[in-house]
């Protein structure tokens, strides 16, 4: 996102701030597809004149754009090799198809895959093998459905490229794959470790199976679950290269969507080599169909009305007045991002409200000593949006994708039978996070 | 020609709250693909065919439209498919009925046909346009005879 250098009247600040409003509205409402809000909004920031098409395309963070698009399309072609439902099993399995064990090991696959990869796409592999296991096992599968929601989102948070929020965050600031793991993945790794207490207490040690019943999901033959070696050979090689990429990026001199680009392009130039024109074409559409457009459009439309906001200096005078609420104390600053981001990500889309923050803490940089000071309030909104998304059904896509394997295997979960629990435990977590927060950073 | 004149207008028939075991039963001893299934007043609910019998066999973990598309893992023998069939044997049929497109008694032959091969199904339900009650049922042989028949 680039700075606020159009001059801009206050006539047109409160039209890009009813404009900006209504937006919001109308995708929390969800009564229209969000891609389709967020474009129609991006339009009229241009027609009304805040914005010119120029600017409006300055405003789209093509680095998100090709981060995402690059991964998902690796992910499509990697989920056909059947490497998902091949971790879940064997995971399984090492604990000897013990209930309580596969609770925990399944929220470790979810959440190191979560960091990886797409959340959405993480659920939606890993919840059907889950959801047979414990139909074998013939225990409730809600207590692992509930704990694949926080392995999932608390996951995503340990790195740049497991959240859309970190992805932008990364994205905007120039903090590279590394220093997201530096700071962030200690943090997640307790929280993590402390959110299955209050599972195991409440569901845990009621989870109990007959040995018969375990030993048919020991017999279980995980390496029949991958279905082409040959192409399982190719993902694991690209997502290495893609991670060492990524890790390597900044001495590089590379940006996050250059590898992750590369590595799609790469993939499918592995998985397709040798095979007939025809068949190519097909392949190469099956991918790029399984990339999530709306979510890109969203973003596409987001980053225009998010841009078109800043342009006339209305996030910069909330920045400012933010600033003056806490008297310029970063410790303070830290936490009102922190706990607001939580509360509200629980409740709206993460997505944009953190692409509104962005810009607003961008312009915070002159009180707290430059771009460098910000770096506290970068990692207090990542925790703030990424673990906030835990606390209702609808906090993120992931969430939703669970509910509806559950209502559809006749297990539903209630919106407030969830947030009962799983508020308090995601507080619990963002409250590790205060702690985390204070001792290393203010 | 029409649904009316094709259908065989007595039809075997279930109840929602018969149990699985007994159109298991049904099925068996008659050789019967498909069972409609209708309520007090004679309407149409669905019907309980042998593929209801397959899906009781299997985990529903599998038959999620978005769920596993690979289950060779899974090694169960036949007496744990056997088991679970067992297992659901007092189930009501309401809970595994499919309900297929529908005929009614006007409804012509080519139509008919057409369901069928659409509906990856060997037998219509032929039903009253107005206050759904179910008239008869066409199968794949009513069909075969007829053409068959007037063929010759």
């Amino acid at each position: 996102m680039h700075g606020s250098s159009e001059v801009a009247s206050v006539g047109s600040m409160w039209l890009a701030a009813i404009l900006f409003v209504i937006t919001y509205g109308v995708v929390m409402s969800e009564k229209v597809n969000r891609a389709v809000v967020a474009l129609v909004a991006a339009g009229l920031m241009i027609i009304l004149g805040i914005l010119n098409q120029e600017a409006a395309i300055r405003g789209i963070d093509f680095n998100t754009i090709g981060l995402l698009i690059g991964m998902m399309v690796i992910v499509a072609i990697t989920r056909q090799s059947g490497i998902f439902q091949f971790l879940a099993i064997w995971a399984a399995k090492k604990v000897d198809a013990r209930p309580w064990g596969i609770l925990v090991m399944i929220s470790l696959v979810t959440a190191v895959t979560s960091a990886f990869l797409d959340n959405v796409t993480t659920v939606l592999l890993v919840v059907p093998v889950t959801l047979l296991i414990t139909e074998e096992l013939k225990v409730k599968p809600y207590p692992y459905l509930f704990a694949m929601i926080f392995a999932s989102n608390i996951g995503g948070t340990a790195t740049l490229i497991g959240d859309p929020p970190n992805i932008m965050i990364g994205s905007a600031t120039g903090l590279t794959f590394n220093d997201f793991a530096y700071h962030l993945t200690p943090a997640i790794l307790v929280v993590l470790a402390v959110t299955l207490i209050p599972i195991y207490f409440i569901w845990g040690r009621h989870l109990k199976a007959t040995p018969e019943d375990r030993q048919r999901v020991m017999q279980f033959n995980e390496f029949e679950a991958i279905t082409n070696w040959r192409l399982l050979k190719q993902c694991l090689t690209v997502i290495g290269l893609v991670v060492a990429g990524f890790v390597f990026a900044h001495s590089l001199k590379l940006e996050a969507a250059t590898v992750a680009m590369t590595g799609a392009a790469v993939l499918l130039l592995l998985a397709n080599f040798g095979k007939g024109p025809d068949d190519q074409s097909k392949h190469v559409l099956e991918a790029f169909n399984e990339v999530e457009w709306i979510t890109i459009f969203f973003f596409v439309g987001l980053f225009i009305v998010v841009h078109g906001v800043d342009s006339t200096g209305l996030l910069k005078l909330l920045a400012e007045k933010m600033v003056a609420m806490t008297g310029g104390n970063l410790t303070a600053t830290a936490m009102i991002i922190l706990w607001s981001s939580a509360i509200l990500s629980a409740i709206i889309d993460n997505i944009p409200f953190v692409a509104t923050m962005i810009p607003l803490i961008k312009a915070m940089a002159p009180t707290f000593g430059g771009e460098h000071g910000l770096l506290p309030l970068w990692w207090a909104l990542s925790l703030g949006a990424c673990l906030g998304g835990n606390g209702t059904l609808v906090g993120a896509s992931a969430n939703l994708v669970v509910a509806g394997f559950a209502e559809r295997a006749g297990q539903p979960i209630r919106f407030l039978q969830y947030t009962l629990v799983a508020f308090p435990i995601m507080l619990l977590s963002i409250l590790i996070s205060t702690f985390y927060l204070y001792w290393r950073y203010l | 020609m029409k649904a009316k004149l094709i259908m065989n207008p007595n039809p075997m028939t279930l109840r929602p709250t018969d149990t699985v075991a007994t159109a298991a039963e049904r099925i068996l001893k008659h050789h019967l693909r498909h069972l409609p299934v209708i309520d007090e007043q004679g309407r149409y609910l669905g019907t309980f065919s042998v593929y209801s019998l397959l899906k009781l066999t299997l985990p529903k973990a599998v038959l999620d439209e978005h769920g596993l598309d690979n289950v060779s893992f899974v090694t169960e023998s036949l007496d744990d498919l056997a088991q679970r069939l067992g297992g659901r044997r007092d189930e009501p049929v309401k809970n595994w009925l499919n309900v297929h497109e529908v005929a009614h008694p006007d409804t012509l032959a080519m139509k008919i046909m057409l369901l069928m091969l659409e509906g990856r199904t060997t037998s219509v339900p032929v039903v009253d346009k107005t206050d759904g009650r179910l008239e008869g049922i066409i199968s794949f042989w009513d069909v075969l005879e007829k053409l068959i028949g007037e063929n010759k």
